[in-house]
């Protein structure tokens, strides 16, 4: 009785592997495709698409997406960290600031609409805000500059949750006891608060960072060409243009891929838990 | 209550406002950020979708009250359009709620002594990957003759997918991609509460002589509510707003099928006509709303019995 309760147990276990290892696999299958097609010719991908290794390491792929849309690939990786890096160090030091002001005085005469103001704009459909974000781009005369698109991208909702969360969960001990020692406000932020924020700061940064690399429809919206285009821009641009170049459109998207997969993967238990603790105060 | 409440004398008041201006001083960019990028933005929309679409933007727009709406709401491809925008995104929840939940559930289980990390990380790993990368790969893996998919249904004697040139078969084809993209985060949320629940209840319960089905549906499942809330209310949002699968594999196509909302208004817009654009938006924002706290509130109500 007890025996075959035990191998049923096993059975049962083996079981779960199997699933996990299956649904695993499958989720990782279009990365190890998307590799592949980088070496392969589109002759030798239409003969066998599910052939699991290159016919040969052909690096000429690389030269066809040098010039992608009449711009340079360099310029759109430059602008891909650039964009991306200054929408993340903008946005961490503004919505630190914000997060700790709404969390520490929500009492303050209009601190509440503009939690409520925010929490709104995050309901807004995106791509339909980005089109009047066009026009006020627009009216500011920021379109086609890299501040119109860093400005865009420096708030989300994520960022202001975890931030939100921090301050309101701090002891107010820590700031009562500054305050008995003389210390003003700006003091207690930058040399009492901040301090004890690194933790959360350095895992906003990173989830604003993988966040803000991935977008594509603000910065399509207020570029007015190609100089502007990050990465993911420039790949959206070259499958449909270029629908055909498979093994360009592969090689952009592992490209595209590499830095926020690289980072993931070193920064994992970070970005996992504090996505999920962002979405969970949201 | 602080010093705000006391009676303050000239120089205690004097302080007072001192702390307060640093306070704003503190908050004024997340203000001016939130104000020219969030909300002027949403008023401008609510205002162009009450101006004649021809005049929208210029300097003095003709005015034409709710005819936008009216326009919008008589146009049969928008019904249509809504129609399937609110079934797609009822399917998408349930099928990455339900799958979401699932392979928590594997996850988390005591049986996978090894390996967990790595099948989280695998999970994962579609959330971080750029939204247009991982939908172009998936646009070729469904391609007919090109794709992995079609040669592997070959392989395997199954009659081939239709993939995204099919009407039947690419409202399905959309949502694994979308599954593949979201999945893993609606999961996390899971793991997360699962790691929080009471296990002493499952240990009661099992010395009770409840089944591990049992266990799982009384015990475990009834302490992910607030996951199940979050996911909801997430997921909803999320697929009603669908849009950059669309953009990268279907255009919207083949008839119509993946033409949601979202995109059908970008179209409007890319056409000039402003107007029924922006009040596509607004119907659609006050959906969002309605439906969201709507999951809100159905998802916590049954919390009583």
């Amino acid at each position: 009785m007890s025996a075959r309760g035990s191998l049923s147990d096993k059975a049962t276990t083996a079981a779960f592997y199997a699933l996990a290892i299956a649904v695993s696999l499958a989720f990782l299958y279009p990365y190890w495709w998307m590799c592949l097609g980088m070496f392969r010719s589109a002759r030798e991908v239409l003969g066998n698409p599910l052939r699991p290794w290159p016919e040969s390491f052909d690096l000429t792929v690389f030269g066809e997406i040098a010039r992608v849309g009449g711009v340079d690939f360099w310029r759109y990786a430059f602008n891909s960290f650039a964009i991306t890096g200054a929408s993340t160090a903008l946005g961490v030091a503004v919505t630190a600031a914000g997060a700790y002001a709404l969390a520490r005085r929500p009492d303050l005469p209009g601190f509440r609409w503009l939690r409520a103001g925010f929490l709104v704009t995050i309901m807004y459909p995106y791509m339909l805000l980005v089109i009047p974000v066009y026009i006020v781009v627009f009216k500011l005369g920021l379109l086609g500059s890299y501040a119109g698109i860093v400005l865009f991208l420096a708030l989300g909702p994520i960022q202001f949750f975890l931030f939100d969360q921090f301050f309101r969960t701090l002891p107010k001990e820590v700031t009562e006891a500054a305050i008995v020692d003389g210390a003003s406000e700006a003091q207690i932020l930058f040399r009492i608060v901040m301090p004890m924020a690194k933790p959360i700061t350095a895992t906003v940064a990173l989830i604003t960072f993988l966040i803000n690399w991935s977008q594509w429809f603000p910065i399509l919206v207020i570029s007015r060409s190609p100089d502007t285009f990050t990465l993911p821009v420039a790949l959206l641009a070259m499958n449909g243009e270029l629908g055909s170049n498979f093994r360009g459109i592969m090689a952009l998207a592992f490209v595209t891929t590499l830095p926020v997969a690289v980072l993931f993967v070193l920064a994992q238990r970070r970005v996992m838990e504090g996505m999920a603790a962002g979405a969970v105060k949201g | 209550m602080t010093a705000a409440a006391a009676p303050a004398t000239g120089f205690a008041a004097l302080e007072l406002a001192w702390r307060h201006r640093i306070f704003y001083a503190f908050v004024l960019p997340f203000a001016a950020l939130t104000l020219v990028f969030g909300i002027w933005p949403i008023l401008l929309s609510i205002q162009v979708s009450f101006t004649q679409s021809a005049t929208a933007l210029g300097a003095d727009p003709t005015y034409v009250g709710f005819a936008n709406y009216a326009t919008v709401l008589a146009d049969p491809l928008f019904v249509a359009s809504l129609g399937r925008t609110l079934w797609y995104t009822a399917l998408a929840v349930v099928a990455n709620l339900a799958f979401a939940l699932a392979a928590a559930t594997v996850i988390d289980s005591p049986r996978l002594k090894r390996g967990s990390m790595f099948f989280r990380l695998a999970l994962f790993l579609p959330v971080v990957t750029p939204d247009v990368a991982g939908y172009v790969v998936w646009r070729w893996l469904y391609d007919r003759s090109f794709g992995a998919i079609n040669a592997a249904a070959d392989l395997l004697g199954l009659p081939p997918f239709g993939g995204l040139s099919s009407i039947d078969t690419v409202t399905t084809a959309v949502l694994i991609a979308e599954l593949w993209h979201h999945a893993g985060f609606y999961m996390t949320i899971f793991l997360a509460n699962l790691a929080m629940r009471d296990r002493a209840l499952e240990e009661a319960a099992a010395i009770d002589g409840a089944t591990k089905w049992q266990v799982w549906r009384h015990v475990i499942l009834p302490q992910l509510r607030p996951a199940i809330v979050i996911n909801t209310v997430y997921a909803t949002v999320q697929f009603l707003k669908t849009f950059t699968v669309v953009v990268v594999m279907t255009k919207g196509g083949p008839a119509d099928r993946t033409n949601f909302v979202s995109y059908y208004a970008y179209q409007l817009f890319d056409q000039g006509r402003y107007g029924e654009a922006t009040a596509m938006a607004t119907l659609l924002f006050a959906i969002v709303i309605v439906l969201s706290l709507g999951a809100l509130k159905a998802t916590q109500g049954r919390e009583i019995r």
